[in-house]
């Protein structure tokens, strides 16, 4: 039995290390790792069950191709490419190669994903998408605030005194962070969470708020003017690190009565909570991503952030505005969110017109070329993109599809060829984290089972065919030895790291900040926290100060009076996991939740069959009445499949966020009844 | 010092990471791991607890103490408590002694697994999976304390039996706040106590009813100075040896569940029917007075013996206060059969005693209170009519007696209440709800 040091590269805060034993070419045990000092305990549910999913039958390991009755067909390697070759050329010169449409998820993140690039930069571009389904509306927010996107290390969090998780679920979506958040609280600090529903992580917490969904940034603009009347501030730090003070004070006009008009949350509510900001710090504020989902996300992100800077609670230990922490982002030329903005100038040839939150509205519209094909891989947009019933008609308008898939996920169900896609012991990369600031390297562990090829090898046989010239550089031989070869290059001019370096451990980044902003430097163009932004302004045509919109949502309140919530799961990322034995066993089936209010006001009760619906569609799910939603409010998380009674795109609009080329998946209302 | 699970409720999520972790590593049908929650409904004035637990290891492991088939053992070196599943005879009763709810039937197999702390894992120096696995450290493994102290929950059950676990959170209050107040209570909580159900086990019930009726017809026909008919008494017996074997998940093992004597009240329950049978089957058969005398007397053991078998799993493993059990209900049964008045008047007031105890007691079961009326009832015309001499056609009397007893035995499982963790936590949550809302 080996044992290797690996991990995980999912779309996921965490990014845990862990160790994996291996025998006969089988997964036999994760352990945990605890020289990462951000997940010691090692990883969560999803984690451990990559021991099913690395070998499960279900997985797909030879090609498939669909054949005219519409069953799909298993084929050889050199079959399903020379069909690919053949396809992609036809196309290339019917209709030019913009008629491609190359979509790539988050399913597995590595450097080993710029290979793609490089293909279809030679292949003479194709039409990409841009923007991003997660988080950009609050990543443009902080990166136009603190002028980066960083926050300090993990553990740091043990240091705060109070400790505030707006919009945030870390019980379920950054389990590590609990161990910190409770380490915390066993010291006295006090832990506020803000969200309308009562999670998990509210059942830790000291007190919860729960204000109307879209509302945040009218609460927390009332809690600055609060600060600012009471004299909660921190003078000295705002005059020598904030910008835009005096024209953030003269905009602030939203009092605590008018707040909890807006909110639901009462005015004595909303001063006990500004006081606790003001005096009880340090101060840590969490916040997720669930509340930049509006079409005010952006400018919500703002709002909450300059809270943390009106009360100096920024540069400190246990201090911080944790959005994101992408110091290990090392290797990338272009950091998130600004790799996410169409960019006709530095990205030729590819022309980027699609945006991933309206996704099927924007492939019907394409013209000149219009599209015909599509090659997908880490991704799964027919389930995971607005508005399921346009992508699902663009999808089956196009004449081709190429999805690169471990499983027959709604994605590949509807591809006309599938590739089986490797899993993430078999091909060594290098991740970095958008939470904790290690560099790590996952070795290859595992023979890929079938005819299973990594999209490196995939893109270097079709390169080999389609006679494009790439140099070893861009587009690595066949074999582990090369992309340990390609990767020790990639890395050796970004930094001093080695690989064997990171061969031995995680590696904390180079020039990391412990504390974010301890030297109080700020990469904006004033160098200070802008509260006022003229890039926000010029780039975005908004308030160049955080300022509160109310939502318009996206049906029809009167006849769809339900707001929506999609959030994420414990036991998924996204759509990945669900489908695993383990996973399905330790967990119930998916339901749509809703209050008792409002399942008794529709004769509902847990376990019936119901309709979700609004003007973009319907869903067909079965109800759980549940204390912890609000009235007024119902959840469904997101990556339930179809086969799952999922799906929950089919009543989102695509909508994009204010800023940042987001999706405001949580605008949407729906009506629900029981079906017999 | 000894080893064992350590547990802080603060850092558990349920994610149930360790249950997965669980099924993994050792590959089981069942689910050895519980997690439960305290409060999973969510009342706003009750915080919600979770609790991660599995097999405690007990230093007096009761599950192998009843265990009539003695396939639990103790590990040596790491002090697991195994269970053997080719032992195992699927009898189930590790399942009411346990008040953890450890033991787990697998429906495929017939037969308990549980929880084996991983212990091959521990030899080969690693942690049990569960542990290993929590990725927030809430559950952990390592050297324990044997004070009182570590057991934080007040309602936690049968400390006594020394649970190799410790909970290191200090205690739990409900400091939440909710803004705005009550946005989410909107229901009233859940108050059903779930406990565990016996009554799915009609084969005991018969089992144990037959045997009291066999039992006071053989001791009757002592007292009268004959012998049981031949061809009532042997099918009679027959069938009620049968009915035992239903519930068994392994038939053909069932001759292992003489295998503990020592420590089993099962074991000696079934051994005690088997004196009993052989006593009087070969009294019958032959005529031999003297072993009808002994039949009687096993008879008479017997009958504390199955009382026994309730006794080892009730709640707080004394003496059962219901009028429904084996022993009580047989001397009823024997003087009722013989006419003898004032005995009979002297045990029906105990077990009219009993009964309307039990109706002032179990308030909540109100769905019940109209058989519970009715059992008394049916004790008071059996009894009326046989101080009265009044001559019904005497089947008819004999059956409304039996129906009486039958009833009792009914209710006699209804309210058997097997010490359980589950029940506990909801009582609990009840008593902290009630509480609340009196404040």
């Amino acid at each position: 039995m080996e044992e290797f040091l690996t991990a995980c590269p999912r779309n996921c805060y965490s990014t845990c290390s862990f160790k994996v034993q291996v025998e006969n070419n089988r997964i036999v045990r994760l352990l945990p790792y605890s020289g990462n000092l951000a997940t010691p305990e090692g990883p969560c549910i999803k984690g451990l069950s990559y021991i099913e999913r690395a070998h499960s039958p279900e997985r797909i390991i030879h090609p498939l191709i669909r054949r005219s009755s519409g069953n799909f067909e298993q084929i050889t390697s050199g079959e399903a490419l020379d069909i690919i070759a053949e396809r992609l050329v036809s196309i290339k010169e019917k209709w030019g190669s913009h008629s491609i449409l190359w979509y790539k998820g988050s399913g597995m993140s590595g450097l080993t994903n710029e290979i793609g690039y490089a293909f279809w930069k030679e292949f003479g571009g194709t039409t990409i998408t841009y923007g991003n389904l997660c988080w950009p509306a609050g990543l443009e927010a902080v990166r136009l605030s603190f002028g980066s996107v960083k926050h300090n290390v993990p553990w740091d969090l043990v240091n705060a005194k109070t400790i505030i998780i707006w919009g945030k679920n870390p019980a379920e979506t950054n389990i590590q962070e609990i161990a910190f958040i409770a380490g915390a609280k066993e010291k006295g600090c006090k832990i506020i969470v803000i969200d309308p529903l009562r999670t998990l992580t509210v059942d830790k917490a000291d007190i919860h708020f729960s204000p109307k969904p879209g509302t945040d940034g009218a609460l927390a603009l009332a809690i600055a003017g609060i600060l600012i009347d009471k004299d909660l501030i921190d003078h000295e730090f705002i005059a020598k690190n904030v910008k835009g003070f005096a024209e953030l004070k003269d905009s602030l006009h939203i009092l605590p009565a008018d707040a909890e008009t807006i909110t639901g949350i009462p005015a004595d509510s909303i001063i006990e909570l500004a006081e606790i900001i003001g005096k009880n710090g340090p101060l840590t504020i969490l916040p997720g991503y669930g509340l930049q989902r509006h079409q005010n996300g952006g400018q919500t992100i703002r709002a909450v952030l300059l809270l943390s800077a009106l009360t100096g609670n920024i540069g400190k230990s246990g201090a911080g505005f944790n959005y994101a922490n992408l110091q290990s982002y090392i290797y990338d030329d272009l950091k998130e969110p600004m790799s996410y903005y169409p960019d006709y100038e530095n990205d030729m040839p590819f022309r980027r017109t699609i945006s991933m939150a309206k996704l099927g509205e924007d492939m019907l519209n394409s013209c000149h070329p219009e599209l015909k094909a599509a090659w997908i891989e880490r991704g799964n947009p027919v389930l995971q993109s607005p508005d399921t019933g346009n992508v699902k008609k663009a999808f089956s308008n196009l004449s081709f599809k190429v999805v690169v898939e471990q499983f027959m996920t709604d994605t590949a169900a509807m591809a006309d060829i599938i590739l089986p896609a490797k899993n993430m012991f078999e091909q060594a990369d290098i991740i970095g984290s958008y939470w904790s600031p290690y560099i790590q390297y996952k070795p290859k562990v595992l023979e890929s089972p079938g005819e299973t090829l990594p999209e490196s090898e995939i893109y270097f046989h079709l390169a080999k065919k389609l006679n494009l010239n790439i140099s070893f550089n861009l587009l690595p031989q066949p074999g582990n030895e090369n992309i340990d070869k390609w990767l020790e290059k990639r890395i050796s001019s970004c930094s001093d790291i080695t690989l064997s370096q990171l061969k031995k451990s995680p590696v904390l980044a180079p020039g990391l900040q412990q504390i974010a902003y301890e030297d109080l430097k700020f990469d904006t163009p004033s160098g200070k926290i802008e509260l006022y932004s003229e890039e926000a302004k010029v780039k975005w045509g908004i308030s160049p100060i955080a300022e509160y919109t109310k939502i318009i949502p996206l049906h029809d309140e009167k006849r769809y009076p339900l707001a929506l919530i999609t959030p994420n799961t414990g036991s998924r990322i996204h759509s990945q996991f669900g489908n695993l034995k383990i996973i399905k066993k330790t967990n119930p089936e998916p339901a749509v939740r809703i209050s008792h209010h409002d399942a008794r006001f529709r004769n509902i009760s847990s376990g019936d069959k119901v309709k979700v619906y609004n003007q973009t569609g319907f869903l067909l799910t079965k109800a759980e009445v549940s204390n912890r939603v609000p009235a007024g409010l119902v959840v469904f998380p997101n990556g339930i499949w179809f086969n799952e009674n999922g799906g929950v795109n089919r009543v989102i609009a695509g909508k994009e966020t204010d800023m940042g080329y987001g999706a405001a998946f949580h605008d949407n209302r729906v009506e629900i009844e029981r079906i017999e | 010092m000894r080893k064992g699970f350590i547990f802080n409720h603060n850092k558990c999520v349920s994610c149930n990471a360790c249950s997965a972790a669980c099924i993994l590593e050792n590959e089981w049908n069942v689910y050895p791991r519980n997690i439960f929650t305290f409060n999973s409904d969510v009342d706003l004035l009750t915080p919600v607890i979770n609790l991660s637990l599995a097999c405690n290891h007990c230093e007096s492991a009761v599950c192998m103490e009843g265990c009539p088939a003695s396939a639990f053992s103790r590990e040596s070196v790491t002090g697991a408590i195994i269970i053997n599943e080719k032992k195992c005879i699927g009898c189930r009763y590790c399942q009411w002694n346990c008040p953890y709810d450890a033991p787990k039937f697998d429906i495929d197999k017939k037969v308990v697994s549980k929880c084996n702390l991983c212990f091959s894992g521990i030899l080969e120096g690693r942690q049990p999976a569960c542990t290993y696995a929590c990725p927030t450290g809430a559950l952990n493994f390592g050297e324990i304390t044997d004070s009182g102290s570590k057991y934080i929950y007040s309602w936690f059950p049968d400390k006594n039996l020394n649970p190799a676990i410790e909970f290191t959170a200090s205690g739990y209050s409900n400091t939440l706040k909710t803004v705005p107040e009550n946005i989410f209570a909107q229901n009233e909580p859940q108050r059903a106590v779930n406990k565990k159900n016996i009554l799915n086990e009609p084969s005991l019930l018969l089992f144990s009813f037959l045997a009291t009726i066999s039992v006071s017809t053989t001791i009757y026909s002592f007292v009268e100075g004959v012998f049981p008919g031949k061809m009532i008494f042997i099918p009679f017996l027959i069938l009620t040896g049968l009915v035992s074997f239903f519930h068994l998940g392994k038939v053909t093992r069932s001759w292992r569940s003489l295998t503990n004597l020592r420590t089993s009240p099962l074991s000696r329950e079934i051994a005690a029917f088997i004196i009993y049978s052989f006593t009087g089957l070969t009294a019958v058969l032959f005529h031999i007075p003297v072993l009808l005398i002994a039949a009687s007397l096993a008879g008479l053991i017997f009958l504390v013996m199955i009382d026994g078998v309730y006794v080892f799993s009730n709640n707080n493993r004394s003496i059962i206060q219901h009028s429904g059990q084996t022993f009580i209900t047989g001397l009823l049964m024997i003087s009722f059969f013989s006419g003898l008045i004032f005995p009979f008047i002297f045990i029906a007031l105990i077990k009219l005693w009993l009964s309307v105890h039990c109706l002032r007691e179990r308030k909540i079961n109100s769905n019940l209170f109209g058989i519970r009326y009715l059992r008394i009832v049916f004790l008071i015309i059996s009894g009326a009519s046989i101080i009265s001499h009044i001559s019904f056609p005497g089947t008819v009397i004999v059956f409304v007696f039996l129906l009486g007893e039958l009833i009792d035995r009914v209710l006699f499982y209804f309210d058997f209440n097997p010490l359980n963790i589950n029940t506990l936590i909801t009582e609990q949550q009840n008593i902290e709800r009630d509480e609340k809302k009196g404040g």
